[in-house]
């Protein structure tokens, strides 16, 4: 399970682009003389495509991926009991009703928006994206949901050093993910997950799912939300997976259009 | 016919404004009413107004007032068609939230809902009745091979969420599951959404 998790070597993001130019430059008597202005033009190609996106607030149109009302029939506003309350979370609660928190949906709608279109913009970059969770219930939800959308999950017992002594673990040039997504920050005695600390140690941002019992001040994007029931869950996965998989979608399309990738074969 | 003015003035479209003046400017010289039955002339006056709208197109008492709030309710039904879904479908999540079944039912004590039964451990049925948690109930001795995976069944809530404050503890303990009794099946009754 951990060998799975980070196997990748130096350089993910460049080297796939520059083997296809030059396969492609068969045309050239000898590569090696016109290989610099291509790769000039292909470096200038490739800033235009990373900061295409950056210009305009909601790339990727994440905005009509949900409402209001699908987060309150997915019931991502019920929180815990009164007495279970982190009290770092008070901003975040629209209220109690008969000592049940209730989440306020407006400011998770916004916070939302924020972590997906973050997750859109690292999937677009070529970004590894992990997905963790402790909860036994939705392991292989997670897991599946990591694999339909090509990232990877960590739903185990989470080692010492994984982030903070990865050369140890997994080799003296590990890369480490840009990304990690927590779809319940809690780990199973009711703590702040590790990953959350160690994320923050190694500067990586973090996406997590923070109920009225969690703390949510680490987490780089938190989205206020319940985390217990099926249906809340369900509804994250579908809506990580769905961004993911639209933002790589995207890069594909971008690089088409610009020439820089031989097209697939349907 | 206060009311009736009042319903005027805060529609602020000129084009029913000055419909309405045109219409009224024969009947009606001061300001503040729009339509009047009272005739500085009496009775004949009256019916020969009441007589006249057949004739000349105007009306007046209940007539009019008829129209014009028939055509406030067409202005208003035009306008939200006009509105795009996203806006006309949005409600607040404050009034989702007050009309919602689980604030509609109160405290959670003795209430009685309808679960489904989304998976079963042995004797072990794990019931989902809309709130947070799901609760756990044991298969009952009457007709115990009914209850399978999706059986719709009742139950009486105790409690939405078992927690507790234990000694030298600063928060809550909580079971991550609720409390409830099961009553028996549906029995065919109509599924209410919940």
């Amino acid at each position: 399970m951990a060998a799975r998790v980070l196997t990748k070597g130096i350089g993910g993001l460049c080297n796939p682009r520059f083997l296809a130019v030059g396969c492609s430059s068969h045309l050239y008597a000898t590569a090696a003389q016109v290989k610099s202005p291509q790769t000039q033009a292909d470096v200038n190609v490739t800033d235009k495509i990373l900061s295409l996106p950056l210009e305009s607030k909601d790339f990727f149109r994440l905005s009509e991926l949900f409402t209001v009302k699908d987060l309150f029939d997915a019931r991502v506003h019920l929180g815990h009991k009164k007495g279970c309350r982190n009290k770092r979370m008070q901003p975040y609660l629209f209220g109690c009703r008969l000592d049940q928190d209730i989440i306020d949906l407006d400011l998770t709608a916004e916070h939302l928006q924020l972590a997906l279109n973050f997750t859109a913009h690292v999937a677009y970059r070529g970004g590894i994206i992990l997905f963790v969770s402790r909860r036994r219930q939705f392991g292989h939800l997670v897991e599946n949901t990591a694999s339909e959308c090509g990232e990877y999950a960590h739903t185990r017992y989470w080692q010492g050093g994984l982030l903070t002594n990865a050369a140890v673990h997994y080799g003296p040039a590990a890369r480490l993910p840009d990304l990690v997504v927590f779809l319940c920050t809690l780990n199973n005695v009711f703590q702040t997950h590790v990953g959350v600390r160690d994320a923050a140690k190694m500067n990586v941002p973090t996406v997590g799912v923070v109920d009225s019992d969690c703390d949510p001040t680490l987490v780089t994007y938190p989205v206020p939300g319940n985390d217990d029931t099926p249906a809340a869950v369900e509804l994250y996965c579908r809506l990580f997976r769905t961004t993911v998989n639209r933002a790589k979608d995207k890069r594909r399309q971008m690089e088409l259009l610009h020439g820089l990738m031989a097209p697939q074969s349907p | 016919m206060a009311t009736l003015c009042k319903v005027v003035r805060s529609v602020r479209n000129k084009t029913l404004l000055t419909t309405l003046l045109t219409r009224t400017r024969r009947t009606e010289p001061s300001g503040g009413t729009f339509y009047s039955t009272e005739q500085p002339d009496g009775e004949p006056a009256d019916i020969k107004l009441r007589s006249e709208p057949s004739v000349s197109g105007l009306k007046s008492g209940f007539a009019a007032a008829f129209e014009q709030h028939s055509d406030l309710q067409q202005r208003e039904q035009t306008r939200t068609r006009d509105q795009t879904s996203w806006t006309r479908n949005e409600s607040s999540f404050a009034s989702l939230l007050r009309h919602s079944p689980l604030v509609q039912m109160g405290p959670a004590r003795d209430q009685v809902v309808v679960g489904r039964v989304f998976h079963v451990v042995k004797d072990d049925l794990y019931v989902d009745f809309g709130a947070k948690f799901h609760c756990v109930c044991k298969r009952p001795t009457v007709d115990p091979e009914r209850y399978q995976r999706g059986t719709r069944v009742r139950l009486r809530l105790q409690d939405l969420e078992l927690t507790s404050r234990f000694l030298g503890a600063a928060t809550d303990t909580t079971l991550l599951e609720a409390d409830a009794v099961l009553l028996g099946l549906m029995d065919g009754k109509e599924p209410r959404t919940k």
